[in-house]
């Protein structure tokens, strides 16, 4: 079986959530399959600018073929059209141009895509929201399937967005709760799904002491992994932090591992150590009492899941509904909205050894069964089979919906892409 | 936080939030997240002033002030000019210009343009004058929309800060509920405490001298008068007894040790007479050491019979008859250690030493 990869950015350095996710995903598909991997040559997220060398290419082993970009990313522009379709009434021809400003274009990469259609099985997409995903699905739509890593955010509004859920073979979701917000906005409960997620890399012995060591630290802390940014949810933990911090156990620390994109208070109780190598993350999960994560927006967290896999509690930001979602499944984990429960739960994490063993065996048990690799590589395997199948019984797929004529995509008749989203679901899916 | 019963297989996250969030309740009251403080923050002031309730229109003050606006006014220049019979008979057209002319004589036959021309001349004053004034209201009401704003912010932050003040100050109250519960409770327990002494061997600091050293002879206390007859030799038994006892609890139930050692009847009494004389010259001689007040009064402490020590002076009979039993561990082994020391110095022991 031949399987095509297709992600927006891709490379051994590239640490962005959704092409991380792919990355891991081809690697471990290659195990059973003949994996190739279609991107950019962009390395920036921001302007798609190129980077990477055209041409095929070998990231750890796994075949890799990159093409141009046909423009940068104007932010300017893209932020006018943003704000046009998600808070206007507007046109289909309005969100195209949204899209064009999105990008990454490349034209090239599609025509390979339409070129190489018999070439490959099927085709993952990964992020339904880029340039990339919609064309290519449009492409080659009874191949596509698409691992959309939505969000609650304002582009699940627009009216492009349930075209591709519908359109698309099947769809492989990382949370409960995307899958109920694209089949709330798409209806799109015939096209073949399975809730999957990702795994991970998870070191047999983390060494907690080499991480004490080196970075000279000494008690009890609880940890943040990821970007240091206001959207990450960082502000408002840093402000709970310190004006809960008299109601704390005596002497947690705060220990922050990420690029910062906001000023961090200076306070002996908070350490930063900056961008740290897997190695050393594991290890400093292995060493701290618990996991934070602030985050209001997450698809899935890969670093909360690693977490889960080391023993340890994950304390999150309860307004984001996935990760309070992954918390009650997994009971594994707090989560806080307010300043009060923010203190109590942390206090609670840290100074309850029963809870904490609980948690721990808990996270052990929820890591193995539903995000082990073999899971995960299970999971796939399935639905590819069970597309295959579909394809010998000749089974009819739809396909995504054809295009408005001139004069109907040019009338402004769709919702602002917010009113649409207010209107959808909120909250953990617990059944 | 370490009260939560947790089995591994059995831990519930939403049951544990729901505690988490009943205790918070209960700790702090009604519990306002950051957004509903801002929310309250951010709504207009018409929500939080009961038109009825206030004043006056005050609401209405507020929302005219915001509505009403003078919209900028500027006079025509020809409203603003002044006005003559050139103006009147005036025209570009030459032909026109002298025909008026011509027939101006028959006009005035009519009418007196001359008044008519005053009139609209004055009345051009008139606007000009209007003008000026308008403008000089305007740039008041400018002024005065500036300060309204900032009297509507101010406002705005009162009804803010009154609410957190609010929220502040209904905690409080329930943490001085709390506290003042908490208090009495702690003066009950305490109350309760002195009535069951409990001793522990070998924790007070008078209790390891009882054991490592012999005890001195009654006729050794320094606070023993010399001209009364020297009473029997003190219980030894008994001070042994309480010596051994492992957390003999005194005067307050049969398990108590005193009076079931080998003691007789003379020796209790004259024990427990000892005993009270001692705990009056406490009560009686505050500040002054019992050496002291011997040689100020000289026995003056003693009580008139021992019967009449029998009854506490005041307070409570049965918190004093606790104390009393208080002082007979005292009694028993204070005076063998203690009492040396206590002359040298000028201090008793405290009660809750034991």
């Amino acid at each position: 079986m031949k399987l095509a990869v297709v992600v927006q950015r891709y490379g051994a350095d590239i640490n962005g959530g959704a092409e991380l996710h792919a990355r891991y995903v081809a690697e471990h598909l290659a195990q059973h399959a003949d994996v190739e991997v279609l991107t950019t040559c962009a390395r920036d997220y921001v302007t798609w600018r190129d980077d990477y060398r055209p041409g095929p290419d070998v990231v750890n082993g796994i075949s890799v073929r990159r093409f141009r970009v046909d423009h940068v990313r104007d932010p300017h522009v893209f932020g006018r059209w943003s704000h046009r379709v998600f808070n206007d009434a507007h046109s289909h021809l309005d969100e195209m141009k949204w899209l064009d400003a999105e990008g990454p274009r490349s034209t090239a990469l599609l025509r390979h895509l339409r070129s190489s259609d018999a070439g490959y099985d099927y085709v993952f997409f990964f992020s339904y929201r880029y340039y990339h995903a919609y064309h290519g699905a449009k492409a080659v739509p009874s191949r596509a399937i698409l691992v959309p890593t939505a969000e609650r955010d304002e582009a699940i509004g627009l009216a492009l967005s349930p075209r591709i859920f519908r359109g698309v073979r099947a769809l492989m979701y990382n949370s409960p709760e995307e899958k109920r917000l694209i089949q709330t906005v798409s209806d799109n409960h015939d096209v073949p799904s399975v809730v999957v997620g990702i795994g991970s890399e998870i070191p047999l012995k983390p060494q907690a002491e080499r991480f004490r060591q080196k970075y000279g630290i000494e008690g009890r802390f609880a940890l943040y992994v990821g970007r240091i940014d206001q959207n990450k949810g960082c502000k408002e933990l840093f402000s709970f932090f310190l004006s809960g911090m008299p109601a704390l156990p005596k002497g947690l620390q705060l220990v922050l591992i990420g690029k910062e994109m906001l000023p961090i208070p200076e306070h002996p109780r908070i350490r930063h150590l900056g961008f740290l190598d897997d190695q050393d993350k594991f290890d400093a999960l292995a060493a701290a009492d618990l996991l934070v994560m602030p985050s209001y927006y997450e698809s899935l967290s890969m670093v909360a899941l690693e977490a889960w896999a080391l023993g340890k509690p994950v304390l999150a930001n309860g307004k984001c509904e996935v990760l309070r979602g992954q918390c009650i499944r997994s009971q594994a984990g707090l989560y806080y909205e307010t300043q009060a429960e923010f203190t109590e739960t942390l206090r609670a994490i840290s100074e309850s050894r029963g809870l904490n063993a609980a948690f721990s065996a808990n996270g052990r048990r929820f890591f193995q069964q539903h995000y082990a690799w073999p899971v995960i590589e299970q999971k796939y395997l399935d639905i590819l089979a069970r597309l295959k199948e579909d394809d010998a019984k000749g089974v009819s797929h739809r396909g995504m919906d054809p295009d408005p004529g001139w004069l109907a995509k040019r009338r402004k008749v769709l919702r602002p892409a917010n009113d649409v989203l207010a209107e959808l679901p909120f909250g953990p899916v617990l059944n | 936080m370490a009260d939560f019963n947790i089995r591994t297989d059995a831990v519930d996250v939403e049951q544990i939030m729901r505690q988490i969030r009943a205790r918070i309740e209960s700790k702090r009251g009604v519990d306002y997240t950051e957004e509903q403080i801002q929310e309250l923050a951010s709504v207009k002031l018409e929500r939080f002033l009961d038109p009825k309730g206030v004043r006056s229109d005050l609401v209405e003050q507020f929302r005219r002030v915001r509505d009403l606006k003078l919209e900028p006014f500027h006079l025509e220049p020809e409203l603003r000019t002044g006005f003559d019979a050139e103006m009147l008979y005036g025209t570009h057209r030459g032909i026109l210009r002298t025909i008026r002319r011509l027939l101006n004589p028959l006009l005035k036959l009519f009418f007196n343009p001359g008044t008519l021309i005053h009139a609209v001349n004055k009345q051009s004053g008139i606007n000009t004058l209007f003008e000026a004034q308008f403008q000089f209201l305007r740039h008041k009401t400018q002024q005065r929309d500036e300060v309204d704003v900032l009297y509507y912010e101010l406002v705005h932050n009162l009804v803010l800060e009154l609410t957190r003040v609010g929220i502040e100050n209904r905690n409080l109250k329930m943490r001085l509920e709390s506290l003042s519960s908490r208090m009495d409770f702690d003066e009950r327990r305490a109350r309760a405490l002195e009535t069951v002494v409990q001793y522990r061997p070998g924790t007070g600091p008078s209790r390891e001298p009882a054991q490592a050293r012999p005890r001195p002879s009654q006729d050794e206390r320094p606070y023993q008068q010399q001209p009364r007859p020297a009473p029997p030799p003190a219980p030894e038994p008994v001070a042994e007894a309480v010596a051994a006892g492992p957390s003999t609890t005194v005067g307050t139930g049969p398990s108590t040790s005193l009076g079931t050692g080998p003691t007789d009847a003379t020796s209790e009494s004259n024990t427990a007479r000892r005993r009270r004389r001692r705990r009056r010259g406490r009560r009686g001689g505050r500040g002054r050491t019992p050496g002291e007040a011997m040689e100020a009064g000289g026995t003056s402490t003693e009580p008139a019979s021992p019967d009449d020590s029998a009854t506490p002076p005041h307070g409570d009979p049965t918190r004093d008859a606790a104390m009393d039993d208080g002082a007979d561990t005292d009694a028993d082994d204070g005076p063998s250690d203690g009492g040396p020391d206590r002359d040298d110095s000028g201090e008793e022991p405290e009660p809750s030493a034991q």
